[in-house]
């Protein structure tokens, strides 16, 4: 067993003085997709409508949405 | 009969031999100094005694006795060389009850020889052992305690010299016991020095005396540490409360509180002592933010805060509230890989001379955590794991619980809770966002596919097929423009760089990209939907002339690259052809745009 001496501190993956500006621009990336998707979803008939544009551009919006929710949850003092 | 009694006899030597190691009666004490601190609600007792080893074996170890009447209440016991360092030289002392005594069993570091001496040094800490008399007074009176003990150590062993002092918080002394030689001077009261005192030896003393400190306890306390691997450390500490000194006999009267400051022995607040690095500090109740509450950074570096509950603490009063704080990662968790430690103290600071009923300690890790192992710095009950729900939780965190009572501030000491945890695992949380976000799109993707309509509307459908057609056809032919204009790009170069060869290589790149470019007409497009097939006939109509013009242009440019042709010659024909061109762009942008 290794003793705590020998260990390192830990710190996060992510410097948590950042989490504010990760959350915000990850958010802002999101929102915009999200609103290109639902812009495209409205807009679009059933005869233009293109299912893996529509994949592609609800997982690039996830993505960033997801990611950016959970720095807001750390920022905001929920630590996960 | 012969066989039996001589088992007899050997069981009895047995017995007796035995016996006499584990009292040990060669030691001697030869001298004892005891000092009883009865300043705050706590009984802090420190005897440093010098052993001496009388007989003729030596001796691994001895016992220190607790009297029964506060084995009870013995909180903290500790055992160390009085010459050592503090920490170096603490001893190993094993409790255990012998015939009804708790007798603690110290351990020497090395083993005493016959006719050589030691000194030790014996810390005990006894909480609720002060006893308000009496035990309720009216708001205006004092509170008196009486502390009842003995005037000679309790001890297994002849003790051939000894005193005792008793520091007292205050010089009003209503009584002490008097046992020659014993003298009072200002708040000490003194015991001794005594003679040659016979083992187990107890003389009943009791001292009634002024003392007006906080008598403050803490019924419950339910501590929680969160550990965050995005870097954070949350506690929080939910605490009942009670002011354990003489009840408040009769009404309290806020006025007389305020204005002849009566209430001498209520506490208005106290100070707790939060880590050095503690952040995002909240005090709270069931009611909600306890404003008067004040946070400084002490000199020593350790935050300070001051505590006041939302009514003066009176004898018998009880308080509930919550203390909670973020702590960094780095400041309590240490890592190797994916072998992680958290180093913490297992209770932390709340006020001054603090007594902690009860605890229950509960050390909430990460999900995924795994191979738990804890070391405690002091014997504590684990209860069984169990598992914590929270946000973004799937299976639940381990949450390791730890039950204790009777603590005071020497039990502040860091506990160490190894676990294996996997980074990867991190990554879980943010996945689990996104997919929750993904769901909520893909179930827009098939609302959207749903039709609820009732009737088939053809003439509707119809027409947004026709749309989705002019739709494609706009694109096709936004495309080639992109195209047509790289082209043109290319032409004007020319003219600068007059690198021919260049220019034919871009422009045959460019040619077969055009070619590539296939626009999928539906077959029935001419019956179906003569207006559109009309316009798109044109507009490939356009298109051509376009695209002629381009090669014309081309065709010029090289020319007068090649020398074929001079300057003014060039130039009036490219003004034909690009007025020609201009009108092509308008009419072709215009037939594309009203598709």
């Amino acid at each position: 067993m290794i003793s705590v001496e020998s260990m390192s501190r830990y710190v996060s993956p992510v410097n948590p003085s950042v989490y504010p500006h990760l959350s915000v621009l990850l958010l802002l990336i999101g929102t915009f997709f999200t609103a290109w998707f639902f812009v495209y979803e409205v807009t679009s008939t059933k005869i233009t409508r293109d299912l893996s544009k529509e994949l592609l551009i609800a997982f690039v919006a996830s993505l960033f949405m997801g990611f950016g929710l959970m720095f807001l949850m750390l920022w905001v003092g929920i630590y996960v | 009969m012969g066989l039996r009694l001589k088992i007899y006899l050997v069981c009895l030597f047995l017995t007796l031999t035995s016996f006499c190691n584990a009292t040990s009666e060669d030691v001697l004490i030869k001298s004892a100094e005891r000092t009883i601190d009865v300043t705050s609600q706590l009984v802090k007792i420190t005897h440093r005694l010098t052993l001496s080893n009388t007989g003729k074996s030596s001796v691994n170890s001895f016992n220190f006795h607790i009297e029964s009447r506060a084995q009870q209440k013995l909180s903290y016991f500790k055992a160390q060389l009085a010459d050592g360092k503090d920490s170096s030289g603490v001893l190993k002392a094993v409790s255990s009850t012998v015939k009804g005594v708790l007798t603690y069993k110290v351990t020497l570091s090395s083993s005493l020889e016959p006719g050589q001496t030691v000194k030790v040094l014996v810390g005990t800490v006894f909480t609720h052992n002060l006893v308000p008399h009496p035990a309720e007074i009216t708001q205006k009176e004092k509170q008196l305690v009486q502390y009842r003990g003995s005037a000679y150590i309790f001890s297994p062993y002849k003790i051939a010299s000894q005193t005792t002092k008793v520091l007292l918080s205050s010089s009003s002394v209503e009584s002490y016991t008097k046992v020659k030689p014993s003298s009072q001077s200002d708040s000490t009261i003194t015991y001794g020095p005594y003679e040659n005192i016979a083992p187990l030896t107890e003389v009943d003393i009791v001292i009634h005396f002024e003392n007006n400190a906080p008598f403050l306890s803490v019924a419950n306390l339910l501590r929680h540490i969160e550990v965050s691997h995005w870097g954070n450390i949350a506690v929080e500490e939910t605490l009942d409360v009670y002011h354990g000194g003489a009840k408040l006999k009769g009404s309290f009267s806020r006025f007389e509180y305020q204005r002849e400051h009566s209430g001498v022995s209520s506490i208005k607040s106290f100070k707790t002592v939060l880590p050095e690095l503690a952040a995002d500090v909240y005090y709270r109740d069931e009611i909600g933010n306890i404003s008067t509450s004040n946070l400084r950074q002490e000199d020593d570096g350790d935050v300070s805060l001051e505590l006041r509950p939302r009514f003066p603490l009176f004898g018998g009063w009880k308080t509930h509230y919550v203390v909670g704080y973020n702590l960094p990662s780095f400041s309590n968790l240490f890592n190797s890989g994916d072998e992680f430690v958290l180093q913490m103290d297992l209770i932390s600071h709340i006020f001054d001379h603090m007594v902690i009923d009860d605890a229950l300690v509960r050390i909430i890790l990460p999900e995924g955590a795994s191979n738990i192992e804890i070391e405690t710095p002091y014997a504590v009950t684990r209860l069984p794991d169990t598992l914590h729900f929270t946000y973004l939780d799937v299976k639940g965190r381990p949450v390791v619980e730890i039950a204790a009572k009777n603590l005071v501030e020497n039990h502040i000491q860091p506990f160490k809770l190894r676990y294996t945890f996997s980074r990867i695992v991190m990554l879980q949380e943010p996945l689990l966002c996104v997919f929750a976000f993904f769901l909520l799109f893909l179930t827009f993707i098939i609302y959207a596919r749903l039709d609820f309509s009732i009737t088939k509307d053809e003439a509707c459908d119809n027409r947004q097929r026709a749309a989705g057609i002019a739709e494609n056809i706009r694109n096709h032919y936004l495309k080639r423009s992109t195209l047509f204009q790289a082209f043109e790009t290319h032409v004007v170069k020319l003219k600068s760089s007059r690198d021919i060869n260049a220019f034919q290589a871009s422009a045959k790149n460019i040619t077969s990209d055009l070619r590539a470019q296939t626009l999928d007409l539906p077959a029935n497009l001419k019956s179906e939907h003569p207006q559109l097939n009309d316009r798109v006939t044109e507009i490939q109509k356009q298109d051509k002339a376009y695209r002629d013009f381009q090669s014309t242009h081309a065709q010029l440019v090289e020319r007068l690259v090649g020398g074929k042709i001079n300057k003014p010659q060039f130039v009036d024909a490219e003004a034909i052809l690009i007025k020609k061109r201009d009108e092509l762009v308008e009419k072709l942008n215009h037939l594309i745009n009203t598709l």
